[in-house]
């Protein structure tokens, strides 16, 4: 049975065979007075040879069959008439269909076995494309575009759409809400909702991934279709290679978690309960009647609670704030700061804690602004100036320094006088429960410069670490424009006498 | 029978409460305590307290709406309790009404000054205000509109006066940036903070010895400015 779309190009080619034959006879009747019968009988030959190349085997066999008749008719004797009295003719006749059928069916072999050859090598280009193309995707949805592309260029496709099932983890964590996602290319819809003219399931041994669906002007031919399955089997084993590298890489991050978690627990354990042995002491020696009232004793007692306290109150502080910065939830609420202004602000809060040390601070007011998070660079600063007071001897000097390093850019410094740290532990210096050195007497969790780090990453600034000849130094880059804008430029008073 | 001031407590915290009842009353307070918003409001209204201390974070109501509860028919000064890092609550909270807030842990050194910073304005509410407020070396005349320190009189702008003035009037409290840019600047082209700042900036070059560690014209991040008086 012949569909709709292909009835045109046999009918062509039965055309062309007739044409060709009607052309043949119509110049060999002009020329039959100075032609003998077996030059035109060769001559028949041509339109058969013709419309094989052209129009393949049935267009062939038509026009042996076609130039045998007119042959027959127009040059045999008697002409105009079907009937052959002639042996010799007869046999002639006989010979001329038997090597016009051979000719062209060894001709449309010939052409169809050069069109397979073709098609071939078209399909390996194609596959070759494909998986240069897949090679080294992450996501489902790059490698279901990278093949709806080739595919609607391999089979000048109108329309090639990949839809991908929600996997089994995708749909457990969206619940109901999880839809198949699918691309298509192009993306605007041609089809308006028509039903694809083909679609097949991508599917690996283990699950059904998705489905791919063409749509196409022309039927696909058997090698189309047979590229069509490559492809998806391809697709499928694409997908499912990405399914499988994602798993591994959130097996490695839950390992990796892990062993944070437990660290986090054994140094956050030591942490808590060390101030609360302290105050749990204090405490129950207050309470026991044994210290005298209103003595050196009971005053140091309360010290050591009060101060115990606030050592819990920042180690709950820091944790909260690492836990933010873990989950990708810090953002900054930004405000155009002057930076004098916020560290000022913090070294007056600061001013028991550094009473030991003594702090020079070289912040011009006439600084720029800087977008900020007031609250979140207090905390860097409160973090920097805490670090250089635990680790510079008391005594010596802690400076802080600002001053514009480019158009762009506010570099400032927190300074210290203490022990230099050895440079392959400089790059490290940021990471969680990184502690530098095996300076046991020192507390801490280990966490207050890496919320440094995170805090300033999400300003878009940059901290890092150096020795200094005699001490050691923290150096932050603020960015100075706050989504594409520049720090507002303010008179410096307008009413100024 | 106790007849000092009477402080509302309304923490769902009882181990806030006992303790803040505990030392309130050894400061000759009269203290009553709710644990939930609604139960303070009706508190509030059955026996007006002289002030209250709010916490931001209650079961039923929010703190921001008790707060602005309680300012549609009483002035009684209303000092929040909050954590660090809720610095939007807490600038909602003093927006809506409450007049000044305290971040958990506090010492109650600091507790019991901003419990009188808050009595003593609603005195002045009520009563005389006292025109001259002190800080150190500083003296600021508002009804004669100088500014000495020590002794010698200081040079202001207008505005520099103005939002000097504001300050000092509400010496003890938190003032938030959008309470003192719409008290000071009218007009609401000036409605940023960074003008606040630059004008912060010249008050304390010529009010405070050390301009970068302020005494006075303190700043409280990412909520507002506190002029610190004498007491």
């Amino acid at each position: 049975m012949l569909s709709p779309t292909t009835l045109p190009d046999y009918m062509l080619r039965a055309l062309l065979a007739a044409a060709l034959t009607a052309l043949t006879t119509f110049g060999l009747y002009l020329a039959r007075s100075v032609l003998p019968t077996p030059v035109i009988a060769l001559l028949f030959l041509l339109p058969v040879v013709i419309s094989t190349t052209l129009g393949g085997l049935t267009a062939g066999i038509l026009a042996s069959i076609g130039s045998f008749l007119a042959f027959n008719y127009f040059f045999i004797l008697p002409y105009y008439s079907f009937t052959v009295h002639q042996t010799q003719d007869l046999l002639m006749l006989g010979v001329f269909l038997g090597l016009a059928v051979l000719v062209s069916q060894l001709l449309g072999r010939a052409r169809l076995s050069l069109a397979a050859a073709r098609a071939r090598e078209r399909e390996t280009t194609a596959l070759y494309e494909l998986s240069t193309a897949l090679a080294g995707l992450r996501s489902e949805a790059e490698v279901a575009r990278a093949v709806a592309e080739r595919l609607a260029e391999a089979v000048a496709a109108a329309a090639v759409e990949v839809e991908l099932q929600p996997g089994a983890q995708a749909a457990a964590k969206a619940g109901a809400k999880a839809l198949a996602q699918s691309v298509r290319v192009p993306a605007a819809a041609p089809a308006g909702g028509a039903p694809p003219d083909f679609s097949l399931g991508l599917r690996t041994a283990r699950a059904r991934l998705g489905e791919l669906r063409v749509w196409r002007e022309a039927r696909l031919t058997s090698a189309d279709e047979r590229l069509v399955r490559t492809f998806a089997s391809q697709a499928a084993l694409a997908l499912e290679h990405v399914q499988l590298d994602r798993a591994e890489t959130q097996a490695r991050i839950l390992e990796e978690s892990d062993r944070l978690k437990s660290a986090l627990l054994s140094s956050v354990s030591h942490e808590l309960r060390t101030p609360l042995a302290t105050i749990t002491a204090a405490a129950s020696s207050l309470r026991s009647g044994r210290v005298e009232l209103a003595s050196p004793a009971q005053a140091d007692l309360l010290a050591a609670i009060e101060e115990e306290a606030a050592r819990l109150n920042q180690l709950v502080g820091n944790l909260l704030d690492m836990s933010r910065i873990e989950a990708g939830v810090l953002r900054p609420n930004r405000q155009w700061l002057s930076l004098s202004e916020v560290v000022g602000g913090t070294l007056a809060r600061l001013r028991r804690a550094t009473a030991s040390h003594r702090v020079r601070v070289h912040v011009s007011d006439d600084l720029p602004l800087v977008p900020a998070d007031p609250v979140q660079l207090d905390q860097v600063f409160t973090n920097l100036i805490d670090n250089s007071c635990k680790y510079a001897p008391p005594g010596s000097t802690i400076t802080v320094r600002a001053w514009q390093a480019d158009d762009q850019r506010l570099q400032v410094t927190v300074e210290n006088e203490g022990p230099a740290v050895p440079p392959e532990h400089l790059g490290h210096i940021f990471d969680k429960f990184y502690r530098a050195g095996p300076n046991e007497s020192v507390t801490g969790t280990g966490l207050g410069l890496s919320i440094c780090k995170g805090i300033i990453d999400a300003h878009g600034g940059r901290i890092w670490v150096d020795n200094l000849p005699g001490g050691f130094a923290f150096i932050i880059s603020l960015p100075l424009s706050w989504a594409g804008e520049r720090p507002p430029r303010l008179p410096p008073d307008p009413e100024a006498t | 029978m106790n007849r000092g001031p009477h402080v509302l407590v309304i923490d769902d915290e009882p181990q806030i409460l006992r303790a803040l009842r505990t030392i309130l009353v050894a400061q000759h307070f009269r203290v009553s305590t709710a644990s939930r918003g609604e139960e303070g409001l009706a508190l509030a209204a059955a026996q007006p307290p002289d002030v209250i201390i709010l916490d931001l974070g209650l079961p039923d109501l929010s703190g921001i709406e008790v707060c602005a509860r309680l300012r549609t028919w009483s002035t009684v000064p209303i000092i929040v309790l909050s954590v660090r890092d809720s610095e939007r609550d807490k600038v909602a909270a003093l927006d809506r009404g409450a007049d000044d807030y305290l971040t958990k842990p506090f010492g109650i050194e600091e507790l019991l000054a901003r419990i009188r910073v808050a009595l003593r304005h609603a005195s002045q509410a009520q009563g005389s205000r006292s025109t001259t407020v002190t800080a150190g070396p500083l003296s600021v005349d508002l009804v004669a509109r100088s500014v000495t320190r020590d002794g010698a009189p200081v040079k202001l702008t207008a505005t520099e006066f103005k939002l000097l003035a504001y300050l000092a009037a509400n010496a003890g409290r938190v003032l938030t940036h959008r309470a003192i840019l719409s008290h000071v600047w009218s007009d609401p082209v000036a409605d940023q903070v960074e003008y606040l700042r630059v004008y912060m900036r010249q008050l304390r070059k010529k009010l405070e010895a050390d301009p970068s560690q302020p005494v006075y014209l303190v700043t409280e991040p990412g909520i507002g400015y506190r002029f610190l008086a004498d007491e």
